[in-house]
């Protein structure tokens, strides 16, 4: 009865440390690693070679590299290692341009086809009898027999589940962490505000790897042996399901998740006679069983048990200093004051007329089709320029080429005398050029406030390294990005919403808060799809005139809009496109006496 | 040599099996977008229904008709009742490839339930062997590969020249343009899913046959190779898939009789690997 039950406080610790890692991987960082047991099983068997003697010492029975009985902790630590290590070669898959889906096929696949490899090639890791025999820490000191070994096992992985817990939390509720819920929510969007989702994405592999090493080395000390049989690809499934239910985002529901489901489901149960049915009938069972609450979960409760937390942040800066050594921007902070100290970037800004941004025969086929078709094209500082045309006439697709979301078929883009046209979105983004969407772009499940946080640059927090070393080091400043944010949702009139998710404002409120993200960026050239769209008339006067007001600091901006009269209001120049190709340029009051424009679009 | 031309043969069979179940796995995906992953586990139940009809002395060529029949029905199913309201619900891809994992617990481990854990035999003939040299076939695996081409000609002639296959291309292309023109969108996707469940049921059994012996969980390994074989052609495209299987099936079965069997299946994971780093879109699919 002992024994059963220290075997369970083990498993608990292991699969709630397990869960966690997933947890930080999937439910923070939206990366969904179904290679995940490997990571696992890459501890397990570090640790097992590093605390097994070399393999001719048991007569050869095993064959396996290394064996080379180090003393604990050095096991445990290589495990982490390992998993850690693993998860590097697979920052090619995770990469920027793959669907999430097509992503996720290729974990799936790689974790079957390394369990096949390690199962039929003896030598590495004694093949598909695996590893037995395997030394329990400390087993010269204690015998690994006793009732009072066992409960210290069961100790020791519940106190380190408890410290993965609470180190987790550390960098998870930190700008870094926010940033990487943003690119779970809409990659696109995090790289189109300057994050570098592959390092982002590698490093959340990384940490997750090595969590998953690190329970697969407590686990192996206990069991003593480890075959590929423990971690085939259907386990990765199990700790998915735990982390779903449990909660998604939320590392409290993860390690409930793994009570729950592994540890109550599949590792209890294993324990108890199973006298009823032909053998194999239960084992089969439970994992239709854990099929089942999968899919009922994700349709009746996707966001599980413990839903994540909503972080309120609004309010928080009031009872903070003004920090020295706070973001660049936040200086020029003041409540009510004029838009222009909305953000005024300390890059030496162009004089009014210089050309800032220029497409050079710009063009990009979508099979055959030629949506952008060799666009020439500048935009100076101090302006608003319109972009107009009917629909197809490739105004997104020039955008989106200017800002990096979409890569052109030919010609190049300028920014202020230097090629960027190879240039990733993210690295665009870090040099001042920002974008919106047409559609949609929100993250859904960060509040407003968080929403304008993210795209704040430069921030202290906004790094592994820095969320580890804490809110002392990046408190203060947070709390001057805090406030810098409040402003700007003030003077927008949005105060109110800061601490509700974005995902639950009406389609006009988005789109403010899509322009305002934008602006925290500090951004030098300012690319606005569609902005005003949804938007109540009133307001989008209001931002238009702001929009002016950044212009006459010397910001570049580029607009598309269907609304003309905004159009005849704020911009100048305006750029009519059609058909892929720059029909005209000018003032709204010369196009309108355009016979070609005329007939291209304002008819109709 | 001999072995060279031997495995060319074998791989030609495995290219046939393959071929019927990538065919239906990118038709799913070319008008419903999904990557149903439970595509294997739908194999193996319809398998072991085949099993059953075999069992009670029914030749297995006509339980290949109970296999094709349980494809439709689950197939339908999955979409109908799983896949198709998690869209409408607007679930992002990564949700429907997780529930498309559970779904494969349920039917893999459903059908090990209640057929039981040991691996199973269909009672067949192989019937005499043609030899060509060093190039063996047995007539049951001529039928095997003459079954295949039978049904990819018929997938060919349904795409390309009835306004059932014009209204499935359509779709698969945009399904929302197609339903502004007056296509029943609905009802194509449905009939696309009968067509694939019925392949897939089709490839369950001729697996089965191909396998020699077989379980629950025996389409696992198989997945990864239709996998790759629609990824060689770009998901989504009939014929890309039916090149991918030729490409995998003979690959798996030359790299297997020349060096060593135990990772024939490898090179389909680094086809698929190399694919969805360098060109997920296929070597027939459009350009990114």
């Amino acid at each position: 009865m002992s024994y059963y039950l220290t075997t369970l406080l083990v498993y608990g610790g292991v699969d709630v440390i397990a869960c966690l890692g997933l947890s930080q991987q999937f439910g923070i960082a939206g990366v969904t690693n179904f290679a995940f047991i490997i990571f696992q099983a890459a501890g397990a068997y570090a640790a097992a070679v590093l605390s097994l003697p070399p393999d001719s010492a048991n007569g050869a029975f095993q064959t396996y590299v290394g064996g080379w009985q180090l003393p604990f902790p050095l096991p445990w630590l290589g495990a982490a290692v390992a998993g850690g290590l693993l998860a590097l070669p697979f920052s090619i898959l995770v990469g920027r341009r793959l669907r999430g889906d097509f992503a996720a096929v290729g974990l799936l696949v790689t974790a079957v086809m390394v369990n096949l490899l390690v199962t039929n090639y003896r030598p590495f890791l004694n093949g598909d009898a695996g590893l037995a025999l395997v030394p329990a820490p400390l087993s010269n000191h204690f015998d690994p027999l006793s009732t009072r070994y066992q409960w210290g096992y069961g100790a020791v992985a519940v106190l380190l589940a408890l410290l993965v817990y609470l180190f987790l939390r550390r960098v998870t509720e930190s700008p870094w962490g926010r940033t990487l819920r943003a690119m779970r929510e809409d990659d696109v969007v995090a790289d189109s505000l300057g994050k570098n989702l592959r390092s982002l994405r590698t490093s959340a592999l990384v940490l997750g790897g090595a969590i998953a090493g690190l329970s697969g080395g407590v686990l192996v000390g206990f069991i003593s042996l480890w075959d590929p049989a423990a971690w085939s690809f259907a386990e990765s499934i199990v700790l998915f399901a735990a982390v779903i239910i449990g909660g998604l985002g939320n590392h409290t529901g993860a390690a409930l998740g793994a009570i729950v489901v592994p540890l109550g489901f599949l590792e209890a149960t294993r324990y108890i006679p199973t006298n009823f049915g032909r053998p194999g009938l239960v084992p089969a069972l439970q994992w239709v069983a854990v099929g089942v609450l999968i899919v009922l979960f994700l349709w009746f409760r996707p966001q599980g048990i413990l839903p994540e937390r909503r972080r309120r942040l609004a309010g928080l800066a009031e009872a903070a200093t003004p920090a020295p050594a706070a973001v660049p921007a936040v200086a020029l902070t003041g409540r009510g004051g004029s838009a222009a100290a909305v953000a005024t970037g300390p890059r030496p800004s162009a004089r009014s007329g210089e050309v800032v941004l220029e497409a050079r025969g710009l063009g990009r086929s979508f099979d055959g089709v030629r949506a952008v078709d060799g666009v020439d094209v500048a935009f100076a500082a101090g302006q608003l320029t319109g972009l107009i045309g009917p629909n197809g006439a490739g105004k997104s697709t020039l955008l989106a080429m200017l800002a990096g979301t979409l890569p052109p078929t030919e010609g190049s883009i300028v920014y202020r005398g230097r090629d960027i046209t190879r240039l990733p979105a993210y690295r665009r983004a870090r040099l001042g050029i920002v974008r919106t969407f047409q559609l949609a772009s929100e993250f859904r499940r960060l509040t407003v406030l968080e929403n304008l946080l993210t795209a704040i640059p430069g921030q202290r927090g906004d790094s592994f390294t820095g969320a580890l070393l804490g809110r002392r080091y990046w408190g203060a400043q947070e709390k001057a990005a805090i406030a810098r944010a409040e402003a700007t949702l003030d003077r927008f009139g949005l105060a109110e919403l800061a601490d509700l998710y974005a995902g639950e404002l009406s389609g006009g409120q988005r789109r403010l808060v899509e322009i305002m993200r934008a602006l925290m960026t500090d951004p030098d050239v300012l690319l606005l799809d569609e902005p005003m769209a949804g938007v109540h008339p009133l307001l989008a006067h209001q931002i238009g005139t702001l929009l002016l007001q950044l212009c006459a600091d010397g910001m570049t901006i580029v607009m598309v809009e269907h609304e003309l009269g905004i159009m005849d209001e704020f911009a100048d120049p305006v750029v009519v496109m059609a058909e892929g190709r720059v029909l005209a340029e000018g003032t709204m009051a010369s196009l309108r006496s355009h016979a070609e424009v005329v007939e291209a679009y304002l008819v109709g | 040599m001999s072995v060279f031309v031997s495995s060319i043969a074998f791989g030609l069979v495995a290219a046939s099996v393959l071929a019927i179940a990538s065919v239906g796995f990118t038709l799913q995906f070319a008008v419903t977008n999904v990557l149903n992953l439970a595509f294997a586990a739908v194999m193996t139940a319809s398998a072991f229904v085949a099993y059953w009809f075999n069992e009670r002395g029914v030749s297995i060529w006509i339980a290949t008709l109970a296999a094709a029949a349980t494809g439709v029905v689950l197939s339908v199913f999955l979409n109908r009742a799983v896949y198709g309201p998690f869209r409408r619900r607007r679930t992002t891809p990564i949700g429907i490839v997780i529930v498309a994992l559970g779904m494969t617990l349920i039917i893999e481990f459903g059908t090990q339930a209640i057929a039981g854990p040991t691996n199973v035999s269909y009672r067949m003939s192989q019937g005499r062997t043609l030899a060509l040299g060093s190039f063996r076939l047995t007539l049951a695996e001529l039928a095997i590969i003459l079954l295949s081409v039978v049904l990819m000609l018929a997938v060919h002639v349904l795409i390309r020249f009835t306004r059932l296959g014009k209204a499935m291309r359509a779709t698969a292309s945009n399904e929302n343009l197609a339903r502004n023109s007056g296509i029943r969108t609905e009802r194509i996707v449905t009939i696309t899913w009968v067509i694939s469940g019925a392949l897939c049921g089709i490839a369950g059994a001729v697996f089965g046959m191909d396998a020699g012996t077989f379980g629950a969980t025996s389409t696992d390994l198989f997945l990864v190779l239709i996998l790759a074989a629609v990824f060689l052609g770009g998901p989504g495209e009939p014929y890309g898939a039916m090149l991918g299987a030729l490409v995998i099936g003979l690959g798996t079965e030359i790299s297997a009789a020349v060096f060593v069997s135990d990772y024939k299946d490898v090179i389909a994971f680094v086809v698929l690997l190399a694919m969805l780093a360098v060109r997920p879109t296929g070597l027939l699919g459009a350009r990114t």
